[in-house]
């Protein structure tokens, strides 16, 4: 009985033990490479080379890319949204501290790196996964100058109370948002940590109810938010201050730079909305916050 | 025993549900302080699993020792005012915690444990209490132990799927916590005011 439970066992223990460790694949699919496959703490996550872009997808909706980067050219924006954020450079131009929550690929500290080495970035990223993935395979790295603090965004702000010029906010999935970084509670701790013309940017998809929401709750808490609407995409940025250094629609504009690396300033500083069309909605809250209900409302 | 019956199941049904509904809102009441990571559900699954075993430990007891449904329901009472305490307690209790203790898993607990260790463990008592307590009286009831665990878990069912599908969407989570204290407080006081103590024990004399 001995001898025939053996390799039952053995077979059981290491079938255990490969779901323990996750199983990264190395999947080719049509013209489209899968680099990797697995699963972390948060997410699931898969690595995705199409031509000169490799892209890291949250979740199982293969279709929805979520950072993606051009390999040769690594500055280069894919999505038209990580472009948008450097709009926040328009408001301060003289920006020196950027805290930057959510890491995805590196996309944004990569540009950082190259094209903005006078300023001090801090990343937060939750998963740990993700922060090791940027690095084996979008080539991430700290730049002098550059921090990581792999921990909740929200428990960051809360944690550490230096301020910064801008806080960049790029944390959600298509599909899933960490609810209690949508609240008006969040936005005031955001709010705290911002220097005098600080601006907080935070990018969206504009086609749900989340979106009204969100437009909503930031006026609570914000003198001033400005939409910058995607003209190729449903994302939109929020930008909101208290007190603009430069507002649109007489953004810094050519007085400063007009280009961070191939990210033209000028263009993306076009797509402000004076008037965005914002329905009705209630202001989240740490105790009111059906966010992901509102997500999946068009 | 028809009244006694009607009253089992009320409580049953009322406490599983409000026990599931309260699990659903901690999540909300929880990543303010500590995040909305998969540690936040270890801490609070693993919290409401510790409450309902003592809880289970403590029915059986009370339905072993025959302890008067009008002292269980009492104790129901207290769990109920508690949970109306609960939107007070909570944002002082996370800050508390959250200031004093860095490690999310560390502090979740602790709040998971100060907010809902009483209420909880309370309500989980409901169960074996009543499975223990037909017995004692009532060898042959209908409402059985398998009757007894379905309206408790259809409860949980209902309570899970109106928390997260629709009543987060429609009110506060301080709102709906304070609303499913009145809930149980009125089941509780309602089956207080059957008197059931005395219908119970002519049951069980009927029986003999």
């Amino acid at each position: 009985m001995k001898t025939s439970r053996f390799p039952c066992r053995l077979f059981g223990i290491t079938f255990f033990l490969l779901l323990l460790l996750g199983t990264p694949q190395k999947v080719p699919a049509g013209n489209e490479q899968t680099l990797y496959e697995g699963d972390s703490i948060y997410n699931h996550i898969t690595i995705r080379q199409a031509g000169l872009n490799r892209c890291m997808i949250f979740g199982r909706h293969r279709d929805q890319r979520q950072t993606c980067m051009n390999i040769p050219r690594p500055d280069e924006s894919v999505f038209e949204y990580t472009a948008m954020m450097f709009v926040g450079f328009q408001f301060l131009p003289d920006t020196r501290s950027v805290c930057l929550i959510g890491l995805g690929g590196g996309y944004i500290p990569t540009v950082f790196r190259m094209h903005l080495p006078q300023v001090r970035l801090q990343s937060v990223e939750v998963d740990p996964l993700v922060v090791r993935l940027a690095k084996d395979y979008f080539h991430f790295q700290l730049a002098a100058g550059h921090a990581l603090s792999v921990t909740d965004g929200r428990q960051y702000l809360r944690r550490n109370p230096g301020k910064f010029d801008q806080i960049w906010i790029d944390a959600f999935n298509s599909d899933y948002i960490p609810a209690h970084m949508t609240t008006k509670e969040f936005l005031e701790l955001c709010l705290s940590r911002l220097t005098q013309n600080g601006v907080v940017v935070q990018n969206v998809h504009n086609s749900n109810q989340l979106f009204d929401a969100q437009v909503t709750t930031f006026r609570s808490v914000f003198r001033h938010v400005y939409v910058f609407e995607g003209t190729n995409s449903s994302n939109s940025i929020i930008v909101a201050t208290r007190a603009p250094l430069y507002p649109p629609p007489r953004l810094c504009g050519e007085r400063c730079r007009s280009r961070i690396g191939p990210i033209d300033l000028i263009r993306e500083s076009r797509k402000f909305d004076p008037n965005p069309r914002i329905r009705k909605e209630k202001i989240l809250t740490d105790d009111y916050n059906p966010a992901n209900l509102l997500l999946n409302r068009r | 025993m028809g009244l006694a019956y009607f009253a089992f199941a009320l409580l049953l049904f009322t406490f599983g549900s409000v026990i599931m509904s309260l699990e659903i809102l901690s999540s909300n009441l929880m990543s303010p302080y500590f995040g909305g990571s998969v540690y936040i559900w270890g801490s609070i699954i693993s919290s409401f699993m510790v409450h309902f075993s003592i809880g289970y430990v403590l029915g059986g007891y009370l339905a072993k020792r025959a302890f008067k449904v009008s002292f269980f329901a009492v104790l129901l009472i207290v769990s109920s005012a508690w949970v109306l305490f609960i939107p007070l307690l909570h944002a002082p209790a996370c800050n508390f915690i959250a200031d004093r203790i860095v490690d999310v898993r560390a502090g979740s607990l602790a709040a998971m444990n100060i907010l809902f260790f009483v209420p909880i463990t309370i309500m989980a008592t409901v169960s074996p209490y009543i499975i223990g307590i037909l017995t004692h009286y009532h060898r042959d009831s209908s409402l059985t132990a398998g009757l007894v665990l379905f309206l408790s878990t259809f409860g949980s069912f209902v309570g899970t799927n109106l928390t997260a599908f629709f009543l987060i969407d429609w009110f506060p989570v301080s709102r709906i916590v304070t609303g499913l204290g009145w809930i149980c407080l009125a089941a509780s006081l309602l089956v207080l005011s059957f008197r059931l103590d005395r219908k119970l024990g002519r049951a069980s004399r009927i029986r003999l």
